[in-house]
């Protein structure tokens, strides 16, 4: 299994391919390296160009692409109905943009299209670093806070509570993020549980996987 | 260090005043203001270095005048610079008359230095300074002779400064410093283990940038206040978040681990890739607003639909289309 990565940071990227392993149980091959988006809406903007070059121009299986939900709508089970698009929960837009896309190309390089890994991290990426570790961050929690509208931690906060600083040096905040995640080793659970903005991403990359090994789901 | 600055009929700053944060990062079109702000704060620190003025013969109502507060512990000192003209501002004087606090702040006012990097200055050899603690000039002309000096007397920070240039560069593998005759001192980055020495006429003028920034980050002896215009030019917009964390590494000297004083860093730009890494820390980010003949200061977390616009793209994107202000005038 070859995997694209689309994200906002070398640190981002760093914290994905501890996951993309997790997951798949050991690391895939990796696609040309370091596919970058500037955030919210620019990763939307730029999907479709990633994933029509990754099909046409290289050998690329699957692309995985998050997300920061910051203040969005949280995706919820009920966005999980057949047909269903919540125009403001950024997963339902990352799906969308990868429906669209992907129906209008022709097959090439002996794939009918590339392959999708979802994720939306709930507020921002430190919250799942911190999972396991501050029991007051995940999604529910978030979600509680937005309907009484008091946000129960700020991006900021997150950041300290990782790095003891909202400025660390690219270099730190690699090494912490990815200390961070490898206390999950390769048992995802409780990452998925408390973040099912995660959970999405993994169940997509199992179904990736078993579509790959010619066990479609 | 410098808390905020008050300008009245300096250049296009007719009526404006702004508080300074320990970093601080100014957009806006050309001929905005940004420049001026940076001149005025080079002008206060030529005259600190001069007897104060006497009161002389009556400056000229209504004429140029700045006036600059500071942090404790200089918050009781006020430091006003009154001008001639507006090329020449040359009264200092500083309120109350006799503050016991003045001796100290004005040594900290002689460690102010500013920067306009000239990377056609920096790929020629470098002859030693006439000190061997010369910083690092206003071009970065003496790039070469302040890192040979640097190594000789400051063997720990210049390591430090080599490991971070090879981080930030992976496709380097050392950096080098030839002397030459008369202590001529030529600087190159080594390709790849023993591959080519590239000299600094050689360099890009991204690397020669990446070079400068990071040396200023690592100096062993650093400012009080640092001035730096397009802190972004050159640079390759996904090393960008390398520039903002060398200068974060001054501002904020805890953040990185350091124990030492913090650098106030002034710092311009035009690039809104620069811009979007600043998105957490809002209140780093002046607008120079320039309407008409008149330019004025704001601080982009003053502004009352800030998480909103926040929550709808990238600062840049705000800051390209015109509706956070800082552009120019479009006939
Ligand atoms: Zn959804």
């Amino acid at each position: 299994m070859k995997v694209a990565l689309l994200s906002e940071s070398p640190a981002d990227e760093a914290v994905l391919r501890e996951l993309v392993a997790a997951v798949l149980g050991g690391s895939p091959a990796w696609s040309a390296a370091g596919l970058r988006a500037r955030g919210w809406p620019s990763v939307v903007q730029v999907l479709p160009a990633v994933i029509r070059h990754l099909h046409f121009n290289t050998d690329t299986d699957t692309l995985v692409v998050t997300a920061d939900a910051d203040d969005s709508v949280v995706h919820t089970a009920a966005h999980e109905a057949p047909g269903y698009f919540h125009p403001q929960c950024r997963l339902c837009q990352l799906r969308a943009v990868f429906r669209r896309t992907t129906r209008k190309l022709p097959p090439a390089r002996g794939r009918n299209r590339v392959l999708r890994g979802v994720g939306v991290a709930v507020p921002a990426l430190e919250a799942w670093l911190l999972c396991g570790r501050d029991a007051t961050v995940g999604e529910s929690a978030w979600i509680e806070g937005q309907s009484a509208g008091r946000a129960p931690y700020t991006r900021a906060e997150l950041k300290w509570r990782v790095y003891g600083t909202d400025r660390p040096s690219l270099p730190y905040e690699i090494r912490r993020a990815v200390e961070e995640i490898r206390r999950h080793g390769r048992d995802t659970r409780r990452l998925e549980h408390d973040f099912p903005g995660f959970g999405v991403l993994a169940r997509d990359l199992r179904e990736d996987q078993a579509m790959l090994h010619g066990h479609p789901p | 260090m410098i808390a905020s600055v008050d300008f009245k009929n300096f250049k296009a700053l007719r009526a404006t005043a702004l508080q300074l944060a320990p970093f601080n990062l100014i957009i806006g079109a050309n001929g905005s203001g940004k420049t001026s702000l940076i001149q005025a704060v080079e002008r206060l620190h030529a005259l600190a270095r001069l007897p104060l003025a006497t009161p002389g013969p009556a400056r000229r109502a209504g004429g140029p005048r700045i006036s600059f507060r500071f942090n404790s512990p200089f918050a009781a000192v006020e430091a006003r610079l009154e001008c001639v003209s507006e090329a020449s501002c040359d009264l200092l004087q500083i309120r109350p008359a006799h503050a016991p606090e003045w001796p100290a702040l004005q040594a900290q006012l002689g460690r102010i230095r500013s920067y306009q990097l000239d990377y056609g200055a920096m790929t020629a050899p470098a002859a030693p300074g006439a000190s061997p603690d010369a910083p690092l000039s206003p071009s970065g002309a003496n790039l070469a002779a302040v890192l040979a000096a640097w190594r000789d007397r400051h063997p720990a920070e210049f390591a430090a400064l080599v490991a971070e240039v090879l981080r930030v560069l992976p496709e380097y593998s050392g950096l080098e410093l030839v002397r030459g005759p008369a202590g001529i001192v030529t600087l190159g980055l080594r390709l790849g283990p023993g591959g080519d020495l590239v000299t600094a006429d050689n360099l890009s003028q991204g690397t020669l940038a990446l070079l400068a920034i990071l040396a200023l980050a690592h100096d062993p002896a650093p400012p009080a206040v640092l001035c730096i215009e397009e802190i972004d030019r050159g640079v390759h917009p996904r090393r960008l978040r390398e520039v903002r964390d060398a200068f974060y590494r001054l501002s904020h000297p805890s953040a990185s681990g350091l124990k030492r004083p913090a650098v106030q860093v002034i710092a311009t730009t035009h690039s809104p890739y620069l811009l979007d890494l600043f998105r957490d820390h809002p209140e780093e980010i002046v607008i120079a607003q320039k309407q008409g003949r008149a330019a004025r200061f704001e601080r982009l977390a003053d502004r009352a639909d800030l998480a909103e616009l926040l929550s709808e793209g990238s600062l840049g994107d705000m800051w390209y289309s015109g509706i956070l202000g800082g552009v120019p005038d479009e006939s």
